[in-house]
């Protein structure tokens, strides 16, 4: 597959802080690639400055082969050809449904009838068709939705930017339209980048996702291997509601307080990733047991939602039982399931 | 609204400003690091439009007030013989000392002092009445606070005159003593009307900041046993405190400002203030330039301390409470008896602020003489067929004070929505210094920028000559007009480009749309409203404002406001008042009719899609 989207070197700065560091980023055509990032990360940014709406200090953007941004050239967002789901949608509300859609066809003077049918097949694929002479203000946020991803359908970009699409929705919604809404992308095979905060969300639509830190991408990899493998303790921590057990390898063994485990790891400072799921009695894997005090239970339904303290570390796990607060839980880990990664020091996410 | 009618939109504006939101795309550096030629080039060309719109202010703004400035301590700068660039003080010494100019800087302060406590003290009063118990007759009082904010203060006092004077309506009714004739033409009449004019401006500022309160501190205290009595002086009053105190320093920067009523009451019974020595020495021969730039100095000075106050008063955040979380407090009910005599003192404060008013200039415009009073011989059309005769000298005034008005409104709502497009899109510097620069005019009073036009445009070589604006011809009026009107127009579009989703351009821009496309079919069609109302705000505005008309009355012919004023010191009160009637009646009526029509047709979204 060849590269619709290649950034190299983007680098961005702004009031003397660094928001994006020497980034690099590629993305085949057909492929949707999330960036997943806290706020602040630079992911919002670096969208901006693929679409054109802002410039790196550094670096190239390509697109489809032809440099859209470089020291020598700088096309504007109107020529670029990229359409962008906004994350308020940025319908216009003065126009109806139809009217956004001619408007935003309006500049590539199309021929009428190509246009028409292009308007037409948006509306019909987006189920818009009976509502097309509304204004903005009358639509549920849900059709609105649906509004702003067919007046991108409908002037065919080279490249698809979703902004934090679903965040203005309430739950119950977002899961129905994400589907919705990705069927529709895949059955128009656009080439999608999509910034979220939801690693969840990510985990949905992508076939990759780029992990993004204080303006770096720090694992870019598909879903599943960053839920089986993350590479470092921050991806770790942000995805899939995963505990870091803070500990020391020494000799082929992880140590954290107490517990040794009998689990090859690196030498030096080091974290052990649990999943929640992963906690099974105690007696099955006995290679890899560990205790803990229960600070804290809460019924979930299909399990229970256990916090435990071992080490000093808070450990998140599913539990088919209840279990007592301020007493010992002992729980062992499949060591097939087991990651341990040097720490590097890095603070919490969550934190910056 | 007259020109020194501005504060209460000051406040209003302030408000919205801190609401605009600053909008940094591109910084200098990052244009510098564009090399493509193209783009160097249409940047180039907007640094070009930046250039132009800070000459359009240092034109209109700026120069005019440099020169007011430079006039006072320069005391031959714009001596026709003999100029000179000689700084003078003891010019300006000598004229700040003139007995004559003390007294007038005394009475604007002694003036200003008392207003400010008795117009906040009504104002406050109105306010909390009003919002926060359920009392009768409230079609009565709820339209008088703003009726009253758009009606002309030579107006007001006009009428006021016409009942207080000696052989007045009030005398004749033998309501109204000698004594009180004489104690109202003083300062006590300029009290009462100037209180009676400016209440609505406490009335907004505490009324809002009561709506800010809400109604669950008052609950709380009531939870807690605190009685009515003890909530209003423990609770609500030190939480108002800041909101007063803001109320006071822009009724006093309001009446420092203020000409009409100067030129009014003020004239006829001597108390002369500062707003009314610089038109006297400005434009009643002999003209003394160094004596009317040494007062102007003082105004400003004394305009800048109070702009200052109010800014630290701001800064300090005293206004935070005004929170949007606050559930709206309900009117709470009040027994028979409270009710119907707070209702009553209510009422009374709308008739005698603005009902009474308009009745006795109907009355006086319906009737031929004053002496004659309300007899039922007295009573004619005369004065209406007058000011209506395309003979008479009223109807061209009228006209052309349609004409002028509209013509300002046009020219001004026009450019302040090109800068407020460009502004918003430029860098924060440009913002910053055309924002602050829009809202420190508001505060100028017009007395001292008509003056500043009178310097620059009838003495400064290069403008004196200038074909158009020429001095002496409606075009300088005009020019004047759109300055003290371009401010309003800015800061309104401003604040409604600045409420504009950034992504809505971006998304037209990301579909191709050209910079042009986006300001007429994106952002135009979305403040269009706004502008309409910037409109039609400068329209009114404008026909009812004194101080430039005043200064800068073309030859061709008097606009209304200087008309009516010039009417009513030749006792010729009866067509003042027909005319002032039918000025009102017309731009009323085009400015409701022009804004249903705008309600009705323009407003397709809710606020909060946009934002």
């Amino acid at each position: 597959m060849t590269a619709a989207l290649i950034c190299e070197g983007i680098e961005k700065h702004l009031g003397g802080k660094a928001i994006l560091c020497a980034l690099n980023l590629s993305v085949a055509a057909g492929e949707v690639v999330s960036l997943l990032g806290a706020s602040g990360s630079g992911k919002t940014t670096l969208l901006r400055a693929i679409a054109g709406l802002t410039h790196p200090d550094h670096g190239t953007i390509t697109l489809n082969g032809a440099q859209v941004f470089g020291p020598n050239r700088v096309i504007p967002p109107e020529k670029r050809q990229i359409g962008m789901v906004f994350q308020d949608y940025a319908l216009w509300p003065h126009m109806t449904v139809l009217g956004n859609l001619a408007f935003a066809l309006a500049p590539q003077r199309l021929p009428d009838a190509e246009a028409q049918a292009r308007i037409t097949h948006a509306l019909e694929v987006t189920q818009l068709s009976p509502l097309r002479d509304r204004l903005p203000a009358a639509l549920s946020g849900g059709q609105q939705q649906r509004v702003a991803i067919a007046r991108c359908l409908a002037s065919r970009p080279q490249l698809m930017l979703l902004d934090e699409p679903l965040s203005n929705l309430d739950s119950a919604l977002r899961e129905d339209l994400r589907s919705e809404m990705m069927n529709l992308v895949r059955r128009e095979a656009i080439t999608v980048v999509y910034v979220t905060h939801d690693q969840a969300e990510a985990m949905a639509v992508s076939d990759r996702i780029a992990v993004m830190r204080s303006g770096e991408i720090a694992q870019l990899d598909r879903p599943e291997t960053l839920y089986n493998a993350p590479a470092t303790p921050f991806v770790a921590s942000f995805i899939g509601g995963f505990s870091l057990l803070h500990g020391h390898g020494a000799r082929g063994m992880f140590q954290a307080g107490d517990a040794v485990l009998n689990l090859p790891a690196p030498a030096g400072p080091a974290v052990l990733v649990i999943r929640p799921e992963d906690a099974h009695p105690y007696g099955k894997y006995p290679a890899t047991g560990l205790t803990g005090r229960v600070i804290s239970a809460a019924y979930q339904g299909r399990c229970w939602r256990l916090s435990v303290s071992i080490a000093g570390c808070t450990i998140r796990l599913d539990w088919p039982c209840a279990a007592e607060t301020g007493k010992d839980l002992q729980f062992s880990l499949p060591p097939d399931r087991c990651c341990i990664l040097p720490f590097d020091d890095a603070p919490n996410p969550k934190d910056a | 609204m007259r020109r020194n009618g501005s504060n209460g939109t000051k406040t209003a504006l302030f408000q919205c400003d801190r609401r605009v939101r600053f909008l940094t795309t591109k910084s200098a550096a990052q244009l510098r690091r564009t090399i493509l030629p193209r783009s160097v080039a249409l940047w180039g060309s907007l640094a070009l439009v930046d250039l132009a719109i800070l000459a359009v202010f240092f034109l209109l703004i700026v120069l005019p007030l440099l020169s007011v400035l430079a006039q006072a301590v320069m005391p031959a700068l714009f001596d026709p013989k003999a100029p000179g660039f000689g700084i003078d003080i003891s010019a300006l010494n000598h004229a700040l000392f003139a007995p004559r100019v003390l007294r007038s800087i005394l009475h604007s302060l002694e003036l200003g002092a008392a207003v400010a406590v008795t117009a906040t003290l009504t104002g406050g009063l109105f306010a909390a009445m009003t919002q926060r118990f359920a009392l009768p007759l409230r079609a009565f009082y709820a339209p008088v606070p703003w009726l009253v904010f758009l009606t002309p203060g030579y107006l007001k006092a006009m009428a006021w005159v016409l009942l207080m004077a000696p052989g007045g309506y009030l005398a004749q009714l033998r309501v109204l003593p000698h004594w009180g004739s004489d104690a109202f033409f003083g300062l006590g009449g300029l009290v009462l009307v100037h209180t009676l004019s400016l209440f609505p401006l406490p009335a907004f500022i505490i009324g809002s900041a009561l709506t800010g309160l809400g109604q669950d501190i008052e609950d709380a205290a009531r939870l807690s046993g605190a009685g009515p009595w003890r909530i209003w002086l423990r609770i609500n009053l030190p939480l108002l405190l800041p909101a007063i105190a803001l109320s006071m320093i822009a009724i006093f920067a309001e009446v420092l400002s203020d000409f009409g009523l100067a030129a009014t009451i003020g004239r006829s019974s001597g108390f002369g203030v500062l707003t009314y020595g610089i038109y006297a020495a400005a434009s009643d021969y002999p003209v003394d330039f160094p004596l009317a730039g040494a007062q102007a100095l003082v105004l400003l000075t004394l305009i800048l301390l109070v702009t200052l106050g109010d800014r630290l008063l701001r800064r300090q955040g005293a206004l935070r409470l005004i929170s949007g979380r606050s559930k709206p407090s309900h009117r709470r009910e009040l027994g028979a008896m409270a009710r119907w005599s707070w209702a009553a003192v209510i009422v009374a404060i709308g008739i005698l602020a603005i009902w009474l008013p308009l009745g006795v200039i109907l009355v006086r415009a319906l009737t031929a003489t004053l002496g004659a009073g309300l007899q039922w011989s007295n009573f004619t059309f005369a004065n209406f067929t007058e000011t209506l005769s395309p003979r008479a000298m009223a109807l061209p005034s009228l006209l052309r004070s349609f004409g002028y008005a509209g013509l300002t409104a046009l020219i001004a709502a026009t450019i302040a929505l090109i800068l407020a497009a460009r502004l918003d899109r430029g860098g924060p510097n440009l913002r910053a210094s055309v924002t602050g620069l829009a809202l420190g005019t508001i505060a100028i009073p017009g007395i001292v920028l008509g003056f500043g036009y009178i310097l620059v445009w009838n003495r400064l070589p290069g403008f004196r000559d200038w074909p158009f604006p020429h001095y002496g011809q409606a075009s300088l009026l005009v020019t004047g007009y759109v300055a003290s009107a371009l401010p309003y127009g800015l800061i309104i579009i401003l604040t409604a480009v600045g409420q504009l989703a950034p992504s809505l351009t971006d998304a037209a821009r990301l579909h191709g749309h050209k910079a042009a496309a986006r300001l007429v079919k994106v952002v135009l069609p979305l403040v269009l409203l706004s502008v309409i109302s910037a409109l039609l705000l400068t329209f009114i505005r404008t026909i009812f404002e004194l101080p430039i008309s005043q200064l800068l009355v073309p030859q061709t012919g008097s606009p209304v406001p200087p008309y009516v004023v010039r009417l009513l010191g030749h006792d010729d009160d009866g067509l003042a008042s027909a005319l002032a009637l039918v000025c009102m009646v017309g731009a009323g009526g085009i400015a409701g009719l022009g804004w249903r029509l705008a309600q009705k047709h323009l407003n397709f979204t809710p606020k909060e899609r946009l934002s």
